[in-house]
């Protein structure tokens, strides 16, 4: 044990490191997100879109955790920034609030299991439900969300979209394929860390 | 001409809006409005290129979408719709992007009271995208000189193995992008916890007020409040 005293207030200059993380991973999992989910493009697939977002965003979003000094203000800003992206890309105001939520959620995950796998796991799999929450305006507000897709999908995209929307199973089925996602690439993630970051002492 | 930056983030909400969620007529007026300002900053060319690209995606957009051809005119229209939709709003952010600089805009945020706290990860966010593609650029040129591409036998027999090749040593690339950048930052005494000087000056000027004016006029007539039905209303 060192012999090192500190005052148990953590330094402003984790703080800056943090943000700037924070804002470095946010614009990966953007990009990430966007690329995993023009899947979606394929009516056949776009339930399956959210679990090709949450398996392709778990590596980044691992490195993110275990890089992260203040999980609960940094988990929330990442979601938080997704959240308003997508109000500025016509995605209803809801997102950004259930961003917020999903981050605060997933930053007490990390802050009670202390960043061990468990922790990064259950975060993970809470950020994973960002992406599926996007199609929530497809059931809540129907008409609305089909008026909005018919400006730039074409008829027989809106035909199945309709015919997703009469019934909750595809919403259930968005959630369970982005957790599904989520559990898969929390594995894959937790072997791509042992393997590359922790090897090269990116992160302990 | 320079404009404050609480009025490019007024603009960049205004025409977002419009172009997301309002009729075309809306959109072309904020395209517009972006594109004399981009004439006025000298960059006619690329105002230019955007118009016969827009206007050629436009011709072609409701034509095809019409067609009911499965999952390639799927796939074709969202292309095109990239190009009709999104692009406009791209030539706003890239508007806001090349004439705005950190410094400026953390001032205005400043101004705003936005804490530092919400304003550093948002610059760093919206400065690293360029850098990310750049990044994944070279990392796929190297990876395509070892013979890994997308389509070869390699990936398609474990398509897990893209994954790897491509994004590890992208996040090993962004985690010390990340640090190098936390140090420059907190060498140049940027901190989240002190209010922070600067040289620019900023501030609304004439050019401010009629862009100012021209986003609440345009959302004024999204909302069907036009001087003519406050005159009629008003009257007798």
């Amino acid at each position: 044990m060192s012999n090192i005293r500190t005052t148990g207030k953590k330094s402003s200059n984790t703080l800056v490191r943090d943000l700037v993380n924070v804002g470095i991973f946010a614009a990966l999992y953007v990009v990430l997100a966007g690329i995993a989910a023009s899947v979606g493009f394929i009516p056949a697939f776009i339930i399956v879109s959210t679990f090709m977002v949450s398996l392709v965003t778990s590596v980044p979003l691992f490195l993110f955790f275990s890089k992260v000094e203040r999980p609960l203000l940094c988990c929330t800003l990442l979601c938080g920034f997704f959240g308003v992206l997508m109000v500025f890309t016509g995605h209803g105001i809801s997102i950004s609030a259930i961003g917020i939520v999903l981050g605060i959620v997933s930053g007490l995950c990390l802050k009670v299991f202390h960043k061990s796998f468990m922790g990064c796991f259950l975060a993970n799999v809470t950020i994973s439900f960002l992406p599926s929450s996007m199609m929530i305006p497809l059931w809540s507000s129907t008409e609305e969300y089909l008026a909005y897709c018919s400006s730039v999908c074409d008829a027989a995209y809106i035909a199945h979209l309709n015919e997703l929307s009469s019934s909750y199973w595809p919403l259930i089925g968005l959630f369970v394929f982005g957790a599904l996602g989520a559990v898969i690439g929390g594995f894959i993630a937790r072997r791509m860390m042992k393997k590359h970051f922790e090897r090269i002492g990116l992160v302990r | 001409m320079k404009l404050d930056p609480r009025t490019k983030l007024l603009l960049t909400l205004v025409a977002n809006g419009m172009i997301f969620t309002a009729p075309l007529a809306y959109s072309i007026l904020m395209v517009l409005a972006t594109s004399i300002l981009l004439i006025f900053e000298g960059k006619w060319r690329f105002v230019c290129a955007f118009f016969f690209v827009y206007l050629g995606a436009g011709v072609f957009f409701d034509a095809v979408k019409s067609l009911d051809i499965g999952t390639s005119g799927t796939i074709i229209v969202a292309s095109l719709f990239l190009i009709y939709r999104i692009m406009p709003g791209c030539v706003v952010l890239y508007y806001v992007m090349t004439t705005t600089k950190v410094n400026e805009f953390m001032a205005g945020m400043s101004r705003m009271h936005v804490p530092n706290k919400v304003t550093i990860p948002l610059i760093v966010m919206i400065r690293f995208f360029p850098t990310l593609f750049d990044e994944a650029r070279d990392i796929g040129h190297a990876m395509q000189m070892r013979g890994i591409r997308l389509f070869s036998l390699r990936t398609l027999t474990n398509p897990f193995s893209i994954l790897e090749y491509r994004l590890v040593p992208l996040l090993v690339s962004l985690t010390k992008i990340a640090d190098e950048l936390s140090i420059a930052v907190v060498t140049r005494g940027l901190s989240p916890e002190t209010r922070r000087t600067c040289i620019a000056t900023i501030g609304f000027r004439v050019q401010d007020v009629i862009v100012f004016v021209y986003c609440l006029a345009v959302v004024a007539l999204l909302c069907g409040i036009t001087p003519f039905s406050v005159i009629l209303e008003d009257g007798p």
